[in-house]
C-alpha cells in the first residue's frame, strides 16, 4: 500500500493524513498523521472519509461544450479557444468589467493566484472573487478595520493554555470537529466555557454559561457584556492605554445598552448578560471563538467588530490562550483571500487602489492592471440578475445550492451570455455552463492550503485525476498563456515563488520549507520561522481600535405571515452543497436527505409530526423537508441545513447583504410551515 | 463455479409475476436462473440485489412445500424496495441466501398453534402457515391472528378467507381503524382483542409471533399472562438491518448473537434479557 | 529449535521473503507516523518504537474491500484472486491476538472467502521483546504467528511457530534458551492495561454500569468514528455500489457503531437510537459481548482508539473511569 501526506479537503482546521493507494491508482483508504501538530493521529468523520470521492463514477472525464442545448464531449484544446475567445470577445465587447471570476476555497493557494493574475493580466478586470463573500468576508472587513489583519489572531495549541473559551456563533464540534474537540479537551482541563448560540449544540452540554440568545441579537449582547465589563471595572486598563485607541467611542456606544435593555432584545436574563460578563472579564486568559452565526448578517462587519471590541477591552490579544479566533470553513478559504481572489486586494491584502501596489504588480506580470476595486461575488450576481454582466467563469463553487435567495442566482445565470465552470462533478451550477471543464481534485494534484491557523501546508498528488481531468493550475495555465503572460510553469513550487516575491506575508513561503509542519504567516523571508500568534507587542495597523456599533435587528424578522425563524447551515456529516460528501457513502447513509429541526411546542403548535414532509415557505420560495422534532432548536425557531439541492435551504434565505462586506443574512428569515 | 462462489455474490433470479397485496406491498414470484429450487425453509430469508442499489433482507414468504417458484412481500420503504417496486415479470434481480434460523418446525407437530402476525409480518409468517397448510392433521390446531392498521393495509385478503375453511384451521383478523366510507365489514380492534378470545391450552401450546417490534411487548405480556410461561412456548421473529445475511457486517447485532445467523426465529428465552432485543 | 538472528541476518531474512510474498516491514512516514510499508531493498526498517498506526488487520479487511463486480445483464462476478501472499513484519503481541480474534470471527461459519482469500496464506512475523518505543519491552506473543523475533540488546532471538515460519529459520544461528526464559519471566508483569479491561469487563457483564454514565460518555463524543476505524477487531462494514460504464462494482467499506444509521431502518424505527445506547455498544460490544459469543473480549489492549479519539474516550479511558465510578470494593 502506498502512501501520500496531504492535507483534508474539508475545513479550515488543516488536518493532515497519508492517503493510501494502491499499485492501480485506487485510493483504499488514510490515515491520520500521527506526529502532525494539528492532527495528532485524530480526524473527524469526514476526514476519516475524505478518499471516498475521489474515485466516484460521477466524476467528470472529458471536456463539455453546450451544443443544441446538450453539454457534450470535446477535447481541451477546442475548449480551452473557445473559453479564451469568449472571455476576450466580452472584454474587448462589453468591456472587461462585464466578466465575473469566481475562484474556489478548495483549490490551492497557487490556482488561486493564477486565477487572480489571469482576471487581473488576462482580461483586465478586477471582477474577482470567491465563497469568503459567503463566510467570512465580515472577518476580513472588521478586523483589518480594527487590528489591520483579517485572520485569526492566535494558533491551535492556544487552546490549551487558555482560562476560558467564549464560543459565539460557531457548532465546533460539527463543523470545525478537531477544534470542537479542543474545546472539550481544555473544559476537561478545568478551563471555563461560554456558549452563546441560539441552538443547543454538543458544546453547551459542558458550557458554564449558554447563553441562547435571539439570532441577530449579537451586537446587543456584545455590547451588553462590554457595558457591565466597565461598570464594574473589570476592563484592562493597561492594555487599554498602550494598546488601543478610540476607548472613549466605545464607552459613549455603550451606554443604552444596559443589561435590562439587552435582555428585551436578545432574550436572555440580565443576570445572564451580567454573569457572562464578569466571567468572561475575570478569567486571565480568555480566546473568543466564532464563526458563521457572527459573520452571516446584514449587519456581519459590525459583529465583528463588537467581537473585537470585548477582546480589545479586557487585553485578551496577542498573548497565548487569547485572542479573536474566527474558524475559516474551507481548508484553503483563507489561502484563497490571501491570494487576493479578492475584488479589491492582490495577494496579502495588497490594495488594488494603491498605485504603488499596483505598479509592483504590472512590472511584474508586465501588463497595465485595471484601477478601479472589482464586484463582490453576491453584488455580481445581482449585477447578472439585472443584465448588467456578461460572462462569468466559476472555479469549484456552486453558487446556485450555496448562495442566498436561489431563484435570483438562477436568473442571474440564466441572463449570462456566456457561463464556464471547472469542476470536479457536474454541479447544479455546472448543468447550467455553457462550457464545462473537468479538474483534478486535492487527491491528484499538487499545491499548498493555508488553514484557519494561518498555517500554509502542502496538498499532494497522490493518484492521476480520471479521463482527462486536469489540475486546475494547469487549466488556467493554458488561459494565461493564451493571454499572453506567462504560462509554462512546470510545478505549483514555482507558482509559489512567484506569489512569496510579490507578497510580503508569504515572503518566506517556498516549498522546501514546508516539508515539516508547515508555515504560519506572516514569514516573511526564509529564516522567519513563522508566526503563531498575531498582535504580540503591537497590532498590524498599530493601535488596536475600537469601533463602537449599535444594535441593528435582521432585515427580516418573523410575522403573522411568516411565524418561524429559518436559521441555516451545516451538518457534521455533509459538506457545503455536498456535492463530496454525498458521494461518499457512509457520509450519504448518515443524512440522505434534506430535514428541518423544530421544537416540539412549535410541532404541537402547528401539528406536525416526526418524519412528516413538510412545506416550508419564506418570501422568496419554498422547499419541501421532513420534519425533525428537537430541543436544539428553540422554540420559534427552525434550522434547515444547505447542503441538499433537492431541497435547497437558499431557496428560502434571504439576499439581504452587509452593506459593508456584501454577506447575505443566511442565519435569519421569516419563514412559515405547512404539512405538505 | 457455482461452488467456488463467493459468500457475497448473488445469483441471478427472475421475477416470475407480480401482484398488488396494498397500496404500499407487492409480492413478487421469483425463480433462480438455472432453474434450480431455492431450498429455504420457513422463516429464512434472502437479500435481494439490484445494480447501484446494494442489497436488502427480505423474508420469504412462500414455503417450501412449492418448489417450482418462492415468493417475497416487499413493502415500499427505502431506494431499494422502491425500485423493486418498478420491476416487471421478467427483469432480472440478484439473490443471495436463504440466511438465517428458520422458525423452529421440529417444535410444531402435535400443538396447538397460535400465529400471531402484525402489519407486514403476515407474509414471512404466510412461509409458515403454507407449510403447516400442507400437512394440518399435524398440528393439533392453526390459530391464525392478524392485525393491521386499516382494511387497505390487509395483506392476502383472499387467503385469509381460505384459512378460515381448511380443517384445523381458524383464522381472524382485525384493524385499528376503519375509516368511513370503507366496505370493510371484519373487526376493529388491536391485535390484543382477538388474542384476548382465545381458548389456550396452556401446555400444549405454542405462540409465534412476526410483526412490527412495538407490537412484541404487549402480546407477549399477554400471552404470559395467559399462561404460556415454560420454554419452547413463544417464538418470535426479530427484524434488523441485515446487510450481509452471514454474520459478518455487524448490522443486526443484539449484545452478543447476530439476528441474521442466531435468529431472525428465537424463542422467547434466548432473547428476553437482552438489552435492545424487544 | 530456537534460533538467532543479527541485523544482516533480518535483512537477509526480509530479502528472501520479498520475492514470493507481498512484504510489508515497519518504516517512518514523511512526519514519523510508523506503519507498515511495501518492503524496497532501500526501505529503512524500524525495529522498535510505537505500535504501527495502521491496524495490520487492515490488509486483510481493507477501509475499502471489493466484493463483486456485476455487469450489465446483472450477472456477478467474482474477484479475481491475488496472485502473491502478504506478509506482515513486525506484529507486536496485541496486533497478533487482533488478526487472530478477526481471523476466527470471520472464518466462522460461513467463512468469509474475501478476507480468507488475503489472509490464507499470509505470513505473519511477530517482533516482541526489547521493540517498543525507545527500545521498552513488549510482551511475547502466544505463539500466534509463523516466526516470532524476539529484540535483545544486540540480537533477536527467532522462534518459529509454525511449520513454515520454522523452515524458514532452518538457515540461522542457534539462540540460547536461557534468554527466552529471562524474557517470560518479565513477561508475567506487563499485563496492566488488560487487568482494568478484565475489571471493567466484569462491571459490565453484572450490569453494574448505569445507562446515565453512557449518556455522559456520549456527550464527549463527537462522532468521528475513529475508534471503530483504528480498531483491529473490529469488523462491521456496510456495502456500497458504483455504477461505472460497463460495470457495478460493489464492496464493502469499514462502519461504524457510532453513526446513527448504522442500524436505522428505512421506517425511521432504530435500536440503537441514542448516542448513548450507540457508546454503550462499543463498549460493551467488546467487552461483554465478545466475551458470550467467542469466550474472549475484542478489546486487545493495543491503544489505538484512545490515540484515535480526539476527546479521550477510547477504549481504557472508558474502561478506567468504570473501573473507578463502579468498581470500588470489587475484585
Amino acid at each position: 500500500m502506498n502512501t501520500t501526506l496531504t492535507t483534508c479537503p474539508y475545513c479550515g482546521t488543516g488536518c493532515n493524513f497519508y492517503l493510501l493507494h494502491d499499485d492501480i491508482g485506487q485510493l483504499t483508504g488514510l490515515e491520520p498523521a500521527a506526529n502532525h501538530p494539528v492532527t495528532r493521529g485524530q480526524l473527524c468523520v469526514k476526514g476519516w472519509n475524505a478518499h471516498a470521492f475521489v474515485g466516484h463514477p460521477d466524476r467528470l472525464q472529458t471536456p463539455l461544450i453546450r451544443k443544441n442545448g446538450q453539454l457534450q464531449p470535446t477535447d481541451w484544446q477546442t475548449a480551452l479557444d473557445l473559453l479564451h475567445d469568449k472571455l476576450r470577445t466580452i472584454a474587448t465587447r462589453q468591456g472587461p468589467d462585464s466578466l465575473m471570476f469566481l475562484s474556489s476555497a478548495k483549490v490551492s493557494n497557487e490556482e488561486n493566484y493564477l486565477l487572480m493574475k489571469l482576471a487581473r493580466a488576462g482580461y483586465g478586470t478586477n471582477n474577482i472573487d470567491h465563497c469568503a463573500r459567503l463566510c467570512h468576508s465580515s472577518t476580513v472587513t472588521g478586523l483589518v478595520e480594527t487590528l489591520g489583519s483579517g485572520a485569526m489572531t492566535n494558533s491551535l495549541s492556544c487552546f490549551a493554555e487558555t482560562d476560558l473559551i467564549f464560543v459565539i456563533g460557531s457548532n465546533t464540534t460539527e463543523q470545525h470537529p478537531l477544534i470542537g474537540s479542543r474545546i472539550l479537551q481544555a473544559v476537561q482541563q478545568g478551563a471555563q466555557l461560554i456558549v452563546a448560540d441560539s441552538r443547543r449544540i454538543r458544546l453547551s452540554q459542558h458550557a458554564d454559561l449558554h447563553l441562547r440568545h435571539q439570532n441577530g441579537s449579537d451586537i446587543a449582547l456584545l455590547n451588553g457584556m462590554m457595558r457591565h465589563i466597565s461598570q464594574e471595572g473589570l476592563e484592562d486598563r493597561t492594555f487599554i492605554t498602550q494598546r488601543t485607541e478610540n476607548f472613549s467611542a466605545l464607552q459613549q456606544a455603550l451606554e443604552p445598552f444596559t443589561p435590562e435593555y439587552v435582555a428585551t432584545i436578545t432574550g436572555l436574563s440580565s443576570q445572564q448578560i451580567m454573569d457572562a460578563a464578569r466571567l468572561f472579564a475575570e478569567a486571565d486568559r480568555a480566546m473568543i471563538v466564532y464563526a458563521m452565526g457572527i459573520t452571516q448578517h446584514s449587519h456581519g462587519v459590525d459583529n465583528v467588530r463588537a467581537v473585537s471590541n470585548l477582546a480589545l477591552l479586557t487585553g485578551n490579544l496577542g498573548r497565548p490562550g487569547t485572542g479573536i479566533n474566527p474558524l475559516r470553513g474551507q481548508n484553503n478559504v483563507q489561502g484563497a483571500c490571501d491570494m487576493g481572489a479578492l475584488p479589491d486586494v492582490y495577494t496579502g491584502y495588497q490594495r488594488v487602489a494603491d498605485p504603488q501596489i499596483r505598479e509592483k504588480f504590472s512590472a511584474a506580470w508586465g501588463v497595465p492592471l485595471p484601477e478601479t476595486p472589482g464586484q463582490m461575488s453576491t453584488h455580481a450576481i445581482e449585477a447578472a440578475a439585472a443584465g448588467k454582466l456578461c460572462g462569468m467563469l466559476v472555479l469549484g463553487e456552486n453558487p446556485v445550492v450555496s448562495d442566498a435567495n436561489q431563484t435570483l442566482v438562477y436568473q442571474a445565470f440564466e441572463k449570462l451570455d456566456f457561463l464556464a465552470v471547472i469542476d470536479i462533478f457536474m454541479t447544479e451550477t455546472a448543468q447550467l455552463a455553457d462550457l464545462v471543464l473537468p479538474a483534478a481534485c486535492y487527491a491528484e494534484r499538487d499545491g499548498t492550503f493555508t488553514s484557519t491557523e494561518r498555517r500554509v501546508q502542502r496538498g499532494r498528488k497522490a493518484v492521476e485525476p480520471p479521463g482527462q481531468a486536469r489540475a486546475d493550475w494547469q487549466i488556467i495555465a493554458e488561459l494565461l498563456r493564451r493571454c499572453g503572460l506567462k504560462g509554462d510553469y512546470t510545478d505549483p513550487a514555482e507558482i509559489m515563488n512567484e506569489i512569496a516575491s510579490l507578497t510580503p506575508s508569504y515572503g518566506g513561503i517556498e516549498y522546501s520549507r514546508l516539508e515539516g509542519e508547515g508555515l504560519q504567516w506572516p514569514c516573511s523571508d526564509n529564516t522567519d520561522p513563522g508566526t503563531p500568534i498575531l498582535h504580540t507587542r503591537t497590532c498590524t495597523r498599530g493601535k488596536g481600535h475600537f469601533s463602537p456599533v449599535t444594535y441593528r435587528p435582521p432585515q427580516e424578522m418573523p410575522d403573522l405571515e411568516f411565524p418561524l425563524l429559518l436559521n441555516t447551515g451545516r451538518t457534521a456529516f455533509h459538506w457545503h452543497t455536498g456535492s463530496m460528501t454525498r458521494r461518499s457513502h457512509l457520509l450519504d447513509r448518515e443524512e440522505r436527505q434534506a430535514f428541518v429541526e423544530i421544537n416540539p411546542t412549535d410541532a404541537e403548535k402547528y401539528q406536525l409530526a416526526e418524519r412528516q414532509q413538510l412545506k416550508v415557505t419564506s418570501r422568496r420560495g419554498s422547499v419541501s423537508v421532513r420534519a425533525r422534532l428537537t430541543e436544539r432548536v428553540p422554540p420559534g425557531q427552525v434550522f434547515i441545513p444547505f447542503h441538499f439541492a433537492e431541497s435547497a435551504a437558499n431557496v428560502l434565505t434571504n439576499n439581504a447583504l452587509d452593506p459593508e462586506s456584501g454577506i447575505p443574512e443566511f442565519k435569519v428569515c421569516a419563514v412559515r410551515i405547512e404539512a405538505c | 463455479m457455482t461452488e467456488e462462489r463467493s459468500l457475497y455474490n448473488p445469483k441471478s433470479c427472475r421475477i416470475l409475476a407480480v401482484s398488488d397485496l396494498t397500496p404500499q406491498e407487492k409480492l413478487f414470484r421469483l425463480q433462480l436462473n438455472d432453474g434450480s429450487p431455492l431450498n429455504h425453509l420457513p422463516g429464512q430469508f434472502v437479500q435481494i440485489s439490484i445494480p447501484g442499489l446494494t442489497e436488502a433482507p427480505i423474508s420469504i414468504a412462500s414455503s417450501p412445500t412449492c418448489a417450482d417458484y418462492f415468493e417475497i412481500g416487499v413493502r415500499k420503504t427505502g431506494l431499494l424496495t422502491n425500485a423493486l417496486h418498478r420491476l416487471q415479470p421478467g427483469a432480472q434481480i440478484g439473490i443471495r441466501g436463504p440466511f438465517g434460523r428458520p422458525f423452529q418446525l421440529e417444535a410444531l407437530p402435535g400443538k396447538q398453534l397460535l400465529l400471531l402476525a402484525g402489519g407486514c409480518g403476515l407474509a414471512p409468517l404466510r412461509s409458515l402457515i403454507q407449510y403447516c397448510q400442507n400437512q394440518p392433521s399435524v398440528y393439533a390446531s392453526v390459530h391464525i391472528l392478524y392485525g393491521a392498521r386499516s382494511p387497505q393495509d390487509l395483506l392476502f385478503k383472499d387467503e385469509l378467507l381460505h384459512w378460515k375453511i381448511i380443517d384445523h384451521f381458524s383464522c381472524q383478523y382485525t384493524v385499528d381503524q376503519n375509516p368511513s366510507g370503507s366496505c370493510y365489514d371484519g373487526q376493529t380492534g388491536l391485535l390484543t382483542q382477538l388474542l384476548d378470545g382465545v381458548q389456550i391450552d396452556t401446555e400444549n401450546c405454542c405462540a409465534v409471533l412476526v410483526g412490527p417490534p412495538p407490537m412484541y411487548r404487549p402480546i407477549i405480556r399477554q400471552l404470559r399472562s395467559k399462561g404460556l410461561v415454560g420454554p419452547q412456548q413463544i417464538m418470535l421473529s426479530l427484524e434488523r438491518q441485515m446487510r450481509c445475511g452471514v454474520g459478518k457486517c455487524g448490522h443486526c447485532t443484539i449484545e452478543h448473537l447476530s439476528c441474521c445467523c442466531d435468529g431472525p426465529i428465537f424463542w422467547l428465552e434466548e432473547i428476553e434479557q437482552l438489552r435492545g432485543a424487544l | 529449535m530456537l534460533k538467532q538472528l543479527d541485523r544482516a541476518d533480518i535483512d537477509h531474512l526480509l530479502d528472501s521473503l520479498h520475492t514470493a510474498y507481498r512484504l510489508q516491514i515497519p518504516q517512518q512516514l514523511p512526519d514519523g507516523t510508523r506503519h507498515l510499508s511495501p518492503y524496497t531493498p532501500t526501505s529503512v526498517l524500524s525495529l522498535s518504537g510505537e505500535i504501527v498506526h495502521r491496524k495490520p488487520t487492515s490488509f486483510f479487511f481493507p477501509q475499502v474491500q471489493k466484493l463483486v463486480s456485476i455487469d450489465p445483464t446483472g450477472h456477478a462476478r467474482d474477484l479475481q484472486k491475488v496472485e502473491k501472499p502478504l506478509a506482515l513484519f513486525g506484529l507486536n503481541r496485541a496486533d497478533l491476538m487482533g488478526i487472530q480474534f478477526l481471523d476466527r470471527f470471520f472464518l466462522a461459519a460461513p467463512a468469509d472467502d474475501i478476507y480468507l482469500s488475503l489472509r490464507q496464506d499470509a505470513l505473519l512475523i511477530g517482533l516482541t521483546g526489547f521493540s517498543g518505543p525507545d527500545k521498552s519491552f513488549l510482551p511475547l506473543s502466544t505463539g500466534n504467528c509463523d516466526i516470532e523475533l524476539v529484540a535483545l540488546a544486540g540480537h533477536w532471538l527467532a522462534l518459529g511457530h509454525s511449520t513454515i515460519g520454522k523452515k524458514l529459520l532452518d538457515p540461522y544461528a542457534r539462540g540460547l534458551n536461557s534468554e527466552l526464559e529471562e524474557l517470560r519471566q518479565r513477561d508475567e508483569n506487563s499485563s496492566g492495561d488488560l487487568e482494568l479491561l478484565q475489571q471493567a469487563s466484569h462491571l459490565l457483564m453484572n450490569d453494574l454500569v448505569p445507562d446515565s454514565f453512557w449518556a455522559e460518555i456520549a456527550g464527549r463524543c463527537i462522532l468521528c468514528s475513529g475508534c471503530n476505524m483504528v480498531c483491529p477487531t473490529c469488523s462491521c462494514f456496510c456495502v456500497q455500489d458504483r455504477c461505472f460504464e460497463e460495470t457495478t462494482e460493489r464492496s464493502r467499506v469499514w462502519d461504524s457503531c457510532q453513526f446513527d444509521a448504522f442500524m436505522r431502518e428505512a421506517s425511521g424505527h432504530n435500536p440503537l437510537g441514542t448516542e448513548a445506547l450507540r457508546t454503550r455498544r462499543r463498549i460493551h460490544h467488546k467487552l461483554a459481548a465478545d466475551i458470550e459469543r467467542w469466550g474472549e473480549p475484542g478489546c486487545v489492549a493495543c491503544g489505538r482508539c484512545d490515540r484515535s479519539c480526539p476527546t479521550g474516550i477510547g477504549m481504557m479511558a472508558v474502561a478506567g473511569e468504570i473501573v473507578k465510578r463502579y468498581g470500588a470494593g470489587r475484585r
